[in-house]
């Protein structure tokens, strides 16, 4: 067989009778390695954000004397489910249950979007009620850039979930040998969700004091 | 399925009937090129588009030399001088070193290890036309941007001359004037109000999501498609220096990402990231942009390292001397080009500690380096050399980048440092290293690799006079800046007194830059001639040693008839070679027959071979962010928000036509038997750690119960 | 199903994992409050940051199946991860120590 590589039939075992590979699926390898980038970039952020938190001097309010901790755990909770149903989606459709599948691709949709409302109403409060932009003050610009570049990823992992729903609804069954699939969307959302734990426990908890 | 006459055995996917979404029908023509998912095709693309920028950024230079070559200049307005010296480094840089080094590695990757194509045709289609939209979109600022200088100093954008003469080309002053570092605060909004500076932010910005989907592209490609015996051990040094170049891109561009939106933010959304009034540090900047910006100099280097070490072996009819240590010291280079960064902020004022360390981590990567030099000089040594023009430029680049490395040593101790920050001492080390040695490796490259996408020869003759023209022009322009520099002569100055009596030298400088531009005009006219009336070269016309030369050349579209198996090192040449009693290589009996066989083969199929579909999506989606990028620039006005719109509008539906387009019906329908014997496939895996693991995998090995 | 299949986790012991996170970030939180009447300092640090380290293992190594991964995905994933936190601790630690100086 001398079928070409593409994304769509780029499965190893294709390609194990005449490849040397590692020996796993080349979108799959792709992910990991794009998302061990991923930890340079929110690195950066994070970074930004510790170099600032605690430097005397800069305008008031500080994020970390506004933060409402309850509120945030509470959404954090949120993200951390939808890492729950993101999984049981994931299980549901290597049983071949496209009806699961679905549901809970759309559940862990809708906790990603209760969690990035959430977002929204915190950003809201910060704005309005507390009085804390992303002109304020180098702390406050990093705190903003750091959660809306975390928010934006979130809203990204939103729209390919709702991709695959449509998909799986339109064309009557998902499959993971698909280019676009669900096992991919999986990773993508599993470490969007590591990111916000560093985030609340390091941005959030540690910095309030 | 449908099978062209000209390319027998060679079958088109075909566009399917089901699909709402209009396909590609062509693989020939414009649209064929547009529409391409084809490496070779891209490769050639972003050949030409890095030569167009290679242009521009040299004419750029060159007017920098008229400038400078006589003491109070008025050819150039100083608005005009600081954006041509700032678009002279991003564009040598982003707009040739990187996309002429991918051009590269999108040709001959695939055929150096054996593969069809790359892992992902159509992102790296994505790559190429994100290239090309932030090349395009960094230079609208010469029709877009506005070159404003802080309130009170207009006139130095004008002239600082009195009564601010106009003309001295000011209209180039809309273009980002920042240095292609783009420091902070002056390149922020308060120092620098105009909106040319976002032009650079936002296009390096466009240009690092090519890199970085390239970067994920290739390292798969080498991980996973190498060809049967492909051994990592056996792999040609240039895709080696290739992992190494796309994993430094790969973690080194996130930062770079952080730091360009960072700026953007103050710029554009008042931000306060660098303002040092509200507390900001603008030596955060420094930090973040050299985390890039030194990798960022092995991603230039690495890549024409790689192709000296394919070209010194096959002109010295020996094999490479100590490859492992070549690919050892390629490793460590990368490996360590992340720790040197703070050796360009020596002049900033971090602490001595920091100083005394990254002083020593510099002088580390000289140990790698120099064992690469002794390689290639071990490579030459007794070697039966042929004096054909890509081994003068692989020669050249050894020489020039020794000289490059020893100056740029002198940096690592720091008192040194301080003498030579911001003179021309620093601009003669880093041409010496990124002329003398990337651009020198490239052209050894081309002239050695021409003939496998021409199937013609390039001219020797002209060749040579290209090669000892650039040599001569080089030295006599960047030599001469070692003393400048050590005089006094600072960097990005846009005048300098006659009483300083650094004319002599200056006018040296640009009389070899203008002899640089003459051989690249030689080198053009060699290259159309050679296109049409060079020499056919067929198959094997450097009697070489790697497996990109058992196909015919030019490259047919399929690349390999048959994927090769490969047993060794340099395949190809012990297939042609043996050796005798006394360990001499001696040509086997049968070889002329063996490549009279591979050319007839190569061009004959005997089975037939599906190839990438062709695909609009690619260009769509990449169409969209430079709409995005004017969009921020312009975000106070409503046509700025539509652009804005415009460009998601593009992404997502680039993306959603993307992820619906129909890839392997064809492939599905043919080999319906293929899923059903994939569990008993073995599986090769490299590290003998993998293979107890290799069935415990949870891939995508499962089944898919087609009925 | 796959012949990996039944070494990834079941969907029982998927929500067993998601409980036990559960749990984890209920003492994260609780921690926070100790924290604010007792002063715990450092220690509180070291605690929090043990957690939520605990947290990312368990989603990366059962959520996102790395354990019952090929060993050269985890070098890959932990060669980005420590390669961003040294990088940053020394960014950070020279330009903390810059302040402290100036």
């Amino acid at each position: 067989m001398t079928d070409l590589a593409h994304e769509g039939d780029v499965t190893a075992e294709d390609h194990h009778d005449e490849h040397e590979s590692l020996g796993m699926d080349a979108r799959k390898l792709g992910m990991w390695v794009f998302l061990s980038s991923e930890f340079l970039f929110f690195g950066a952020l994070m970074t930004n954000y510790l170099l600032y938190s605690n430097r005397p001097g800069l305008a008031d309010p500080y994020p970390g004397t506004i933060y409402d901790i309850p509120f945030t755990s509470v959404s954090s909770f949120v993200l951390l489910m939808s890492s729950l149903t993101m999984v049981l989606a994931h299980a549901a459709l290597e049983r071949d249950d496209q009806h699961q599948t679905r549901t809970w691709l759309f559940a862990t949709a809708a906790l990603g979007s209760i969690f990035l409302g959430g977002q929204v109403f915190e950003f809201y409060e910060f704005i309005t009620h507390d009085g804390m932009t992303l002109t304020t003050s180098p702390v406050a610009s990093a705190f903003y850039v750091l959660t809306g570049f975390h928010g934006l990823h979130v809203a990204i992992g939103i729209l390919m979930l709702l991709s695959l729903w449509g998909i799986g609804h339109s064309q009557g069954a998902l499959s993971d040998k698909r280019g676009f699939n669900v096992e991919l969307v999986g990773l993508y959302w599993h470490f969007v969700d590591i990111i916000w734990i560093v985030i609340f426990t390091v941005v959030y908890l540690l910095s309030t004091s | 399925m449908t099978t062209t006459t000209e390319r027998p055995g060679v079958v088109e996917e075909a566009p399917p009937t089901t699909t709402i979404y209009r396909r590609p029908k062509s693989t020939e023509g414009f649209w064929g090129w547009v529409t391409t998912t084809d490496h070779k095709k891209i490769g050639i693309m972003y050949g030409y588009a890095a030569f167009f920028f290679f242009i521009v950024g040299g004419v750029e230079a060159l007017l920098l030399r008229i400038h400078l070559a006589s003491a109070n200049s008025e050819f150039l307005t100083a608005g005009a001088y600081n954006a041509l010296f700032s678009m002279h480094g991003a564009t040598m840089i982003f707009l040739f070193v990187m996309p002429a080094s991918a051009a590269f590695v999108n040709y001959l990757l695939p055929l150096m290890i054996g593969a069809r194509d790359v892992a992902f045709p159509r992102l790296n289609a994505l790559s190429w036309w994100a290239f090309l939209f932030g090349g395009i979109f960094m230079y609208s600022a010469l029709f877009f941007g506005t070159g404003l200088a802080p309130t009170g100093v207009e006139n130095v954008v004008g002239n600082l001359a009195e009564g601010g003469r106009p003309g001295g080309l000011n209209f180039l002053a809309d273009m980002p004037d920042g240095g292609w570092f783009l420091y902070q605060p002056n390149a922020g909004p308060d120092f620098s109000p105009g909106t040319g500076i976002d032009f650079a932010l936002l296009g390096i910005q466009i240009l690092g999501v090519a890199s970085l989907v390239a970067a994920v592209n290739f390292i798969v490609t080498i991980f996973n498609f190498r060809a049967k015996g492909m051994r990592l051990l056996r792999m040609p040094v240039f895709v080696w220096m290739t992992m190494v170049t796309q994993f430094l891109l790969l973690f080194s561009l996130p930062i770079i990402a952080i730091a360009l939106f960072m700026a953007t933010f103050d710029r554009n959304f008042g931000a306060m990231f660098f303002d040092a009034t509200g507390g900001g540090d603008p030596i955060l900047w420094q930090h973040l942009f050299w985390l890039f910006g030194h990798p960022e100099v092995y991603i230039l280097v690495l890549p024409a390292m790689g192709m000296v070490s394919e070209v010194l072996p096959v002109f010295s009819r020996k094999p490479l001397f100590g490859y492992s240590a070549v690919i050892f010291a390629g490793a460590a280079i990368g490996f360590l080009g992340f720790g040197v960064w703070a050796h360009h902020m020596f002049a900033t004022g971090i602490s001595p500690v920091a100083q005394a360390a990254f002083g020593l981590s510099t002088m580390t990567i000289a140990i790698p380096t120099g064992i690469k030099i002794f390689n290639w000089m071990g490579t030459m040594w007794m070697g039966k050399l042929r004096f054909s023009t890509p081994l003068l430029f692989a020669i050249g680049f050894v020489a020039m980048f020794v000289i490059g490395g020893l100056s740029g040593v002198t940096h690592s101790i720091v008192p040194s440092d301080w003498q030579q920050t911001d003179t021309y001492y620093i601009v003669a080390h880093f041409h010496y290293v990124l002329f003398g040695g990337s651009v020198f490796g490239l052209f050894a490259g081309i002239y050695y690799w021409f003939p496998k996408i021409s199937g013609r020869m390039l001219g020797e003759g002209l060749g040579k006079v290209h090669f000892w023209l650039m040599f001569i022009g080089f030295n006599l322009t960047f030599g001469p800046m070692h003393w400048l520099g050590l005089q006094g002569m600072v960097r990005r100055t846009w005048k300098y007194d006659p009483a300083t009596g650094l004319e002599p030298w200056n006018i040296a400088v640009t009389v070899g830059a203008f002899i640089i531009a003459l051989s690249i005009a030689v080198f053009i006219y060699n290259w159309w001639s050679s296109r049409r009336r060079g020499a056919p070269s067929g198959l094997d016309p450097w009697d070489a040693r790697t497996v990109e030369w058992t196909v015919p050349n030019p490259t047919p579209v399929y690349n390999f008839a048959t994927t090769p198996v490969i047993t060794r090192l340099d395949d190809f040449w012990h297939r042609k070679y043996t050796t005798d009693d006394e360990g001499r290589a001696v040509r086997r009996p049968e070889a002329d027959q063996m490549i009279a066989d591979l050319e007839y083969d190569g061009r004959n199929p005997k089975t037939e071979i599906h190839l990438p579909a062709p695909s609009y999506f690619p260009l769509l989606l990449a169409s969209g962010m430079p709409f995005i990028g004017w969009g921020i620039i312009w975000h106070t006005t409503t046509w700025g928000l539509g652009m804005v719109v415009l460009g998601v509008l593009l992404i997502v539906s680039g993306g959603i036509g993307w992820a619906l387009e129909p890839l392997e019906e064809a492939h599905e329908e043919d080999h319906p038997h293929d899923e059903a014997d994939e569990d008993e496939e073995t599986h090769e895996t490299e590290g003998a750690s993998d293979v107890g693991r290799a069935s415990e995998s949870a891939d995508t090995t499962e089944p898919v119960e087609t009925s | 199903m796959s012949d990996g299949a039944h070494h990834t986790p079941s969907t029982s012991q998927y929500w067993k994992i998601a409980l036990g996170l559960a749990v984890i970030t209920a003492l994260e939180v609780s921690l926070y409050y100790i924290d604010n009447a007792l002063e715990l300092g450092v220690l509180n640090a070291a605690m929090l940051i043990g957690l939520s380290l605990l947290k990312f293992v368990v989603v990366v190594g059962w959520f996102m199946h790395l354990r019952f991964e090929k060993p050269s995905l985890s070098r890959f994933f932990t060669g980005g991860f420590i390669l961003a936190i040294s990088l940053y601790a020394v960014v950070l630690g020279f330009m903390a120590a810059a302040v402290l100086r100036s």
